[in-house]
């Protein structure tokens, strides 16, 4: 395969059948077309192209910037898209609540702007909604934007009408699928699809996914949220079904590990829902049915998604030398001192004084001549064996003596003779008036 | 769904509960003193109270919780913080000289919001610390302290618009407070004023549920200090204001299926759930919703202090991604926090009597009316949605299964309903019955009262529990030794 621009790399992805032995299903086969496979990474890459190629001459003699209401795979694809003919990106979302989303679109060198929340004091002369603004001054603007508008612009079922939907039937050596599952977002890719197989044979389900309506499912809207989007037609659907959070990480998860399939959180939901709504149908018949569901994009971005959610999936093996491992009798009997005493060791002995606290802190105030170990870096430095000579005696101090007591206690554990944790913290050295400097 | 009742029952915790199900207590009171009738729980608060300080004790931070008094005026919660180590949060005159007269030290008294000059003088003149909007409003206060030789007085500096690097988050434009982008001259008048004041530090308040929002002010609060210092300045407190909120509602389902609802009812999927077919802010155009859900959003997992604990729980980008709690704590800075509503969850109902209970020639709702007008129950002017709880005048009641209605008040003007939406009850209401309103105490009882029309506002009192009795007495004559108190 050769290509001239990386744009035409986009569609004619793989669609690969689920092993049998993973869902168990006995008379239906599941397929699953790996949009995630994009050039950009998502099934968004194909709405995103559609919309903007055909404007982009235009946007350029104009150096317009491309704007979009996106929360991730969309404003992905368009950021690529936008920085490959000079223009620039913006995306404009209160949606985006997954940080490495955030870190890649600036990275690509997206402007991202978050709408504000919602008014805690109901406020009865507002006269308009974030998103009325935004579109208003979209307009106001005239041609300073090109404004993609992927909930509402047919151009993106569009792509899935003449792409996606006719490339299945074609894998499916012309043959339409029984079922077809997909989550909703925009509508974009279920509606193009569900299209698609319908002008060939009428007889095909469509399920529409939704995200369960507390639940925050990444790319997908909750039922309310679907009524907001013009491509949203709920005619297009046999029936819509909602997905909880925990289930589209556990089909994830399924793709991941047991498909070999390294899908997002959206992938998971659809293969979730699908194998679900499935297994109540498969008793209708004994025939060999086919059913199709979309990944939408990769696991990796992701990666903090999980973590919140289900911790218990990123654990690793537990390190050395972390005072997370020590007794609350050993941090109790952690060599301590007072300021008083402490003020007064410094004077005979001067022991190396170490602030534990940020950088920020330690730079507005701290104890004079005292060194500055970020708390986060000292654990790294002493996961390796004790950071100081036996010989030199070691004062630590955190905001309130708590942190500092934890060190000094693994620090002894690990064979210091003479460490000490500032009782009280810098705290307690201000509130008696000791000296604090900034230099 | 259709022709199911929506039902959006309120969140009663215990002491709140207990007084719902005093139905004889609750129908004597109305008795004898009217209805409508506003019943405030002080007891109530000192525990909301205890809630914010464990969250402040947990990241180990200092500094004051402050009840932002405009949300109510009830004297008798005041008093009862006022026995407790909270301070408050005054807007006017008038609160400032309640709060005074309710024994808060002016230690414990911060002075926010628009000022005139009779008010920035008592201000001054007891030592109250002033959350100061604008220059403007510094060179006012200074002149005022020299004029009367007063002592210096303690200033926060109050900043609006702070701004991000990397992703911008948009926040509502605010009448209050000075753009961080302008501190500077803020504080060259802070330096010209060194007689007369002494920053002690910044603030802000942002009308918004958004934890970004706020964790950016908060970011950019720690920034501003930072300037302070650098300028020479001994700052030592960051205030960041209220908005902490409150879930009313007892199930989020109820929530959901609610608003599920009201959605299809716009779109014109089911009949409609409001009075005049109102949309809450949301409307069809061509099939598609358009607009936003102008409503508070009455269930929510976090709120309260837990919506503190969330907040500097958020990473400060700017600051090496340490926690907003630890990076307060790093620098020694003590944390204020100015909760209004949030520190009267649970403080208090309305009660009103039904008067009339009428069917329409066409059936659908019965239409309800009540002895209150829609200013004394100002749920919906908050955009706040909750079911009233049905106190039967003699005992269980007529029964006979739900029924959808709509509320009324007593005022001779087409526009005063007590809700605008069809309120689903789990049985019909009769005439002398009470309904009871459940956590009003913020904003909804007093803050749009009105005598129009000659008819009375509500009046007030305060209920303690007494083992198994409720005790009572009118809001003003409640004091916290007030005899009877029981444990307390
Ligand atoms: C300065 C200030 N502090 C505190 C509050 C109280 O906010 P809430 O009642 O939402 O906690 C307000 C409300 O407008 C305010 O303006």
């Amino acid at each position: 395969m050769r290509y001239d621009s990386i744009t035409e790399a986009i569609g004619n992805t793989p669609l690969v059948r689920i092993d049998p032995a993973v869902h168990g299903l006995r008379t239906i086969d599941l397929y699953a077309k790996l949009e995630m496979l994009n050039p950009f990474g998502s099934v968004k890459d194909r709405a995103a192209w559609s919309m903007a190629e055909p404007l982009l001459a235009e946007a350029v003699e104009q150096g317009s910037q491309v704007v979009e209401l996106s929360s991730g795979n969309t404003a992905k694809a368009l950021a690529v898209i936008a920085g490959m003919h000079g223009l620039g990106f913006k995306s404009v979302t209160n949606r985006m609540r997954v940080p490495e989303i955030k870190d890649l679109l600036l990275l690509l060198g997206a402007e991202i702007e978050e709408l504000p929340g919602q008014s805690e004091c109901l406020d009865p002369t507002a006269t308009d909604d974030p998103l009325t603004l935004f579109h208003r001054t979209l307009s106001a603007s005239g041609s300073a934007y090109l404004h993609t508008d992927q909930y509402f612009n047919a151009r993106n079922t569009e792509a899935h009408l003449t792409g996606t939907g006719p490339e299945i039937v074609k894998d499916l050596d012309g043959r339409v699928p029984d079922w077809f599952v997909a989550c909703v977002g925009t509508a974009g890719s279920s509606t193009g699809v569900a299209r698609a197989l319908r002008e060939e044979d009428p007889s095909v389900r469509v399920v529409g996914l939704v995200a369960a309506k507390s639940d925050f499912i990444p790319g997908i809207r909750t039922i309310d949220e679907v009524q907001e989007v013009g491509l949203f037609d709920p005619e297009t659907y046999d029936t819509m079904e909602s997905v909880s959070a925990d289930e589209a990480i556990e089909g994830m998860l399924t793709l991941n590990r047991r498909c070999g399939i390294l899908g997002g959180p959206t992938g998971g939901a659809a293969y979730f829902g699908a194998v679900r709504h499935l297994r109540a149908l498969e008793e209708e018949s004994q025939e060999r049915r086919t059913a199709v569901f979309i990944v939408c994009d990769r696991v990796e971005s992701y990666l903090s998604y999980v973590r919140q959610r289900r911790p218990d999936l990123l654990g690793r093996p537990p390190r050395q030398n972390s005072p997370a491992d020590l007794s609350d009798a050993e941090v109790g009997e952690a060599p301590s001192v007072t300021v008083a005493e402490a003020r007064r060791w410094i004077e005979t002995d001067r022991p190396l004084v170490v602030d534990l606290r940020s950088s920020y802190a330690y730079a507005a105030l701290h104890i004079d001549g005292s060194v500055n170990i970020v708390d986060e870096l000292f654990a790294e430095l002493v996961r390796g064996g004790l950071p100081f000579s036996r010989r030199q005696p070691v004062l630590l101090a955190c905001p309130v003596g708590e942190q500092s007591a934890r060190y000094a206690a693994l620090l002894t554990r690990m064979g210091h003779p003479d460490v000490r944790s500032l009782a009280g913290g810098i705290i307690a050295w201000r509130d008696a008036g000791a000296p604090l400097v900034r230099d | 769904m259709d022709g199911r009742p929506l039902y959006l029952e309120p969140r009663l915790e215990p002491r709140l509960r207990s007084l719902v199900a005093a139905q004889n207590t609750l129908h004597s009171l109305t008795d004898g003193l009217g209805s409508p009738l506003h019943v405030v729980v002080p007891d109530q608060i000192a525990e909301n109270l205890e809630r914010f300080r464990s969250v402040y004790r947990a990241h180990h931070l200092s500094g004051q919780v402050f009840y932002a008094h405009k949300a109510n005026r009830s004297s008798a919660l005041l008093r009862r913080l006022a026995a407790t180590d909270a301070g408050v949060d005054v807007a006017s005159l008038g609160e400032l000289q309640h709060a005074l007269g309710a024994g808060f030290g002016a230690g414990r008294i911060t002075a926010t919001g628009p000022k005139n000059p009779e008010f920035l003088w008592l201000a001054a003149r007891t030592g109250v610390t002033v959350s100061v909007d604008a220059v403007a409003e510094l060179d006012q206060l200074a002149t005022l302290v020299r004029k009367h030789a007063l002592a210096p007085v303690r200033v926060l500096l109050r900043l609006s618009g702070f701004e991000t690097t990397g992703v911008k988050v948009l926040s509502r434009r605010s009448r209050f407070g000075t753009p961080v982008g302008e501190l500077e001259l803020l504080l060259e008048a802070a330096e010209r004023h060194a007689d007369a004041v002494d920053p002690a530090g910044v603030a802000f308040h942002l009308d918004t549920t958004s934890v970004a929002e706020k964790a950016t002010a908060l970011e950019g609060s720690l920034a501003a200090l930072e300037l302070c210092r650098s300028r020479g300045l001994r700052p030592r407190a960051v205030d960041i204001g209220g908005g902490f909120g409150i879930s009313y509602l007892a199930e989020r389902e109820h929530w959901e299926a609610y608003t599920t609802g009201l959605t299809e009812a716009v779109l014109g999927r089911r009949p409609p759930l409001t009075w005049g077919g109102h949309g809450y802010g949301l409307r069809n155009e061509s099939g598609t919703l358009r607009g936003t859900l102008g409503l508070y959003p009455a269930h929510r997992s976090v709120a309260g202090a837990a919506y503190l604990d969330e907040l500097l729980a958020q990473p400060a980008a700017s600051l090496g991604g340490r926690p907003l709690a630890a990076l307060l704590l790093e620098h020694l800075y003590d944390l204020h926090t100015e909760p209004g509503r949030a520190l009267l969850d649970q403080c208090g109902l309305t009660l009103a009597r039904v008067l009339e209970v009428r069917a329409q020639d066409t059936g659908g709702e019965l239409l309800v009316r009540l002895a209150a007008k829609a200013d004394d129950i100002a749920l919906e002017d908050h955009g706040v949605l909750m079911d009233p709880v049905v106190i039967p005048r003699g005992g269980a009641g007529p029964g006979g299964g739900p029924v959808a209605v709509h509320l009324f008040g007593s005022l001779c003007l087409e526009t005063d309903l007590i809700t605008r939406r069809t309120v689903f009850l789990p049985r019909r209401p009769e005439p002398g019955d009470l309904l009871a309103f459940a956590n009003t105490a913020g904003y909804a009882m007093d803050f749009h009262a009105t005598r129009a029309q000659h008819q009375p506002a509500a009046r007030k009192v305060a209920a303690w529990q007494d083992g198994d009795a409720w005790r009572w007495c009118l809001d003003d004559q409640f004091w916290p030794i007030t005899p009877l108190r029981g444990a307390q």
